[in-house]
């Protein structure tokens, strides 16, 4: 009964969402009466209520155990700590795309209801935030009915939440990635609002500017947190995988932080304005096509969600039509856009347009990669898969020329160019303890990788430039900008974290009898397999190695586990980790063999804390930029 | 021809240039970088050059996983032909006997060398082409 009372709401607020945007329309081509506005605010106020405790009451239904919805009962359990309880709703198709929705209502709602009444542009922002949740709740209503029953009766216990899903982590990082994607909603409608509107003497940029950074931080938390829950929950020992389902996350953020800076640029010196609209109509576009992309299960992933050629054409028709429909008024006002083509070679804001450019590239390739097999699948039938090896090709070089400009466009001036002489004394040190920097790596390690190397020195090039600057910033007593130097510094981390990784770190496989105990090399002399427990927890049995290391002169015990869950019967592995700060001893226990010795994985990892340690700055950058503006 | 123009034709034959070698370079990047994905059938068919790394997708056959120290020895069916496959490592945890895997590595010789295994998230997971084949029968 609770849960037709919910299911009832949500279609509820499918008819007033109908009812603002019929009331919008009619009043188009009117000016605006106030009334109107008011009563169709009122309306859309309601509708998004309504999706809210429709939500709320779900989330009840999930924490009561009501297994007679399907959804629930094929994805939780009256066993399942309250947490995990709710956390279940988004371990799936329908209730992630529920919990979707409700954030894409959350924003909606918020953003529309800050801006002032007499604001020229509400009308329009509220119509096509309108549009746009409709056509997501009609999607989740329509093709994956979150409150459908079981008929006629319901199941006696939930089958579960997958184990590997178990995990704070995991709880967080969908609904940080969803905040971020849907997040974006905001800059795609109130810029589609501004071209209808046509009134281009209208002041947009500050009205979205730190909307969209506070979705830019969800979204950088979200990847991030799913890239570290993959490496240390799901035992991949990697970080990054260029997975379909990652690609479409990435090419969003790309586009976000383009967005970010040609905003900058946009705002200083009142060049790139198209481009910047441009670019805000993109993020979300690319958003809907990940979620076409991950939901269709159109490409194989390890992520994507039970394959459904409805659902996909459902999602790829909506947003295909709205993304068509932002762009057509785009191209249509483009040529009354008057925004200044003057940019001066040299100044910051061109090379905020090269890096701009790159960013495009970068966000192109990815997209190549992702569509590249479905294309020759559908020529040739031919079935391709594109890794790793093709993605570090293209970014290697794309990193490099992104450095440099970086490294030159922190002494740039907006509007001004730069002499050569100023310019030739920037570089100088950044790049020559670049060089120093990759020539002690290559003494103390030996290794020669042309990829890495390129990762390594774009990396230093950052980190030295704004080494240097703060340096002589500190001598002059002159202005740094805080927020974005510790962003940058972050992205130069990141380059450096990752490339160190990719030459230093090895794998080691191993199979020993409990007792035994054997060297593996200068840096892990002794590996001791002290012995094994098995014992019951509370769903689980556990089966628990005792492995003790000498590891550069000091000992580390780490216990390796297996588990079996009873309800599912699958079993997870969780390795044991330990971090320095340097490297990640990282240990996997495998099988027991017939002569009763058993398999391990031993994993250094180096570097790795720092890549997530970078997208951390990345974020408290972002932060303070925010805070700084609020302040003025 | 006006100066304005001309600059204009320039700066449009550069852009031409550069997106040309920029997309020249991404496709020649793709066209060493694809791993083609087969079934045991049709990788026994096909001619695949040595040191050309490769996808196959199949189910472990029942009963033929054999361990060997770190070594693991498998057979991978389509329930047609099957493959045999060695794996140095510890394969990841939904990787079992009568269930799908995808395995990344290089064909030698009549036997496919692993070097990576995927198992999926979920466990009635089967790839898509045998789930098909397994239809019609």
């Amino acid at each position: 009964m609770i849960g037709e009372i919910a299911h009832f709401l949500s279609l509820s607020a499918v008819l007033l969402l109908s009812l603002v945007l019929i009331f919008n329309l009619a009043f188009f081509f009117t000016k605006i009466h106030p009334n109107q506005l008011i009563l169709s605010m009122r309306l859309f106020n309601q509708a998004c209520w309504l999706v809210f405790i429709s939500f709320g009451i779900y989330v009840y239904l999930a924490i009561s155990d009501d297994f007679s919805i399907a959804y629930i009962a094929s994805h939780s359990n009256s066993q399942l700590p309250i947490f995990y309880k709710v956390t279940s709703i988004w371990s799936a198709h329908e209730g992630s795309m529920f919990l979707w929705i409700v954030f894409l209502t959350a924003w909606s709602i918020l953003f529309i209801n800050s801006l002032d009444k007499s604001h020229p542009l509400k009308k329009l922002t509220l119509l096509m935030l309108s549009v746009i949740i409709l056509g997501f709740l009609l999607f989740l209503l329509l093709t994956s009915n979150p409150f459908e029953r079981i008929m006629p009766f319901g199941a006696l216990e939930g089958a579960d939440i997958n184990p590997v899903l178990q995990d704070p982590a995991l709880a967080i990082h969908p609904p940080m990635l969803y905040l971020g994607y849907v997040g974006f909603v905001i800059s795609f409608s109130f810029i589609t609002a501004y071209l209808l509107n046509g009134d281009f003497e209208l002041k947009w940029e500050q009205d979205i500017r730190n909307w969209s950074f506070v979705a830019w931080i969800f979204l950088t938390i979200g990847i991030t947190l799913g890239s570290w829950w993959a490496y240390y929950e799901l035992g991949w020992g990697g970080y990054w995988f260029w997975d379909p389902v990652e690609n479409v996350a990435l090419m969003p953020w790309l586009a976000a932080t383009a967005f970010m800076h040609s905003l900058f640029a946009a705002s200083k010196s009142n060049v790139l304005k198209t481009w910047t609209m441009f670019l805000g109509i993109l993020i979300f576009a690319l958003s809907l096509f990940g979620a076409f992309i991950v939901r269709s299960g159109i490409i194989d992933s390890v992520h994507s969600f039970a394959n459904d050629p409805e659902r996909g054409l459902y999602l790829l028709s909506f947003s295909g039509l709205i993304t068509l429909l932002a762009l057509t008024i785009f191209a249509y006002r483009l040529p009354a856009l008057n925004s200044s083509k003057l940019v001066v070679t040299g100044s910051k804001e061109s090379f905020l347009s090269m890096n701009n450019i790159l960013m495009i590239t970068s966000i192109f390739s990815i997209f190549l990669g992702v569509t590249y097999p479905l294309i020759i699948e559908s020529i040739s039938g031919e079935k391709v898969s594109i890794g790793p090896p093709y993605y570090n090709t293209i970014f290697a070089p794309l990193i490099l020329i992104a450095a440099a400009f970086i490294m030159i466009s922190v002494d740039a001036l907006w509007q001004r160019s730069m002499p050569l002489k100023a310019l030739l004394i920037t570089i100088f040190a950044p790049t020559m303890l670049s060089l120093l920097s990759l020539y002690l790596i290559w003494q103390v390690t030996n290794i020669f990788s042309i990829l890495a190397y390129i990762g390594i020195f774009s990396g230093s090039l950052i980190l030295c430039s704004y080494l240097t600057r703060t340096i002589n910033n500190f001598f002059n007593k002159k202005f740094i900008n805080k927020g974005s130097a510790i962003a940058h510094i972050g992205l130069g981390l990141l380059f450096f974290a990752v490339s160190m990784n990719s030459i230093l770190s090895y794998e080691k496989n191993l199979n020993l009898a409990p007792g035994q105990s054997i060297s593996i090399n200068d840096s892990v002399r002794e590996f001791s397999f002290n012995d094994i427990r098995v014992f019951k927890a509370s769903n689980h049995d556990v089966i628990s190695a005792q492995v003790s290391l000498l590891q550069d002169g000091r000992e580390i015990s780490l216990n390796p586990q297996k588990r079996k869950y009873a309800t599912r019967g699958q079993i997870t592995s969780e390795s044991a980790i330990h971090a320095s700060v340097l490297k990640d001893t990282y240990l996997t226990i495998g099988d027991q063999l017939d002569n009763g010795t058993w398999t391990f994985s031993l994993k250094i990892n180096y570097f790795i804390k720092w890549i997530w340690f970078s997208a951390a700055l990345m974020v408290l950058g972002m932060l303070l930029t925010i805070f700084k503006k609020k302040a003025s | 021809m006006l100066q304005v123009r001309k600059n204009r034709l320039w700066k449009l034959i550069t852009i031409l240039f550069l997106s040309a070698g920029g997309i020249s370079l991404i496709l020649f990047s793709l066209n060493s970088k694809l791993d083609l994905f087969y079934t045991p059938s049709e990788m026994l068919q096909a001619d695949i050059k040595s040191g050309y790394r490769i996808k196959l997708g199949g189910m472990v056959k029942n009963g033929s996983i054999k361990r060997d120290g770190t070594i693991i020895r498998f057979l991978v069916t389509d329930f047609i032909k099957e493959v045999p496959v060695t794996f140095e490592g510890v394969p990841p945890d939904l990787f079992k006997e009568d269930s799908g895997v995808v395995i990344l590595g290089y064909f030698l010789n009549g036997m496919f060398e692993a070097e990576e295994i995927f198992a999926k998230h979920d466990e009635n997971y089967m790839p898509p082409e045998l789930a098909i084949d397994e239809a019609k029968v």
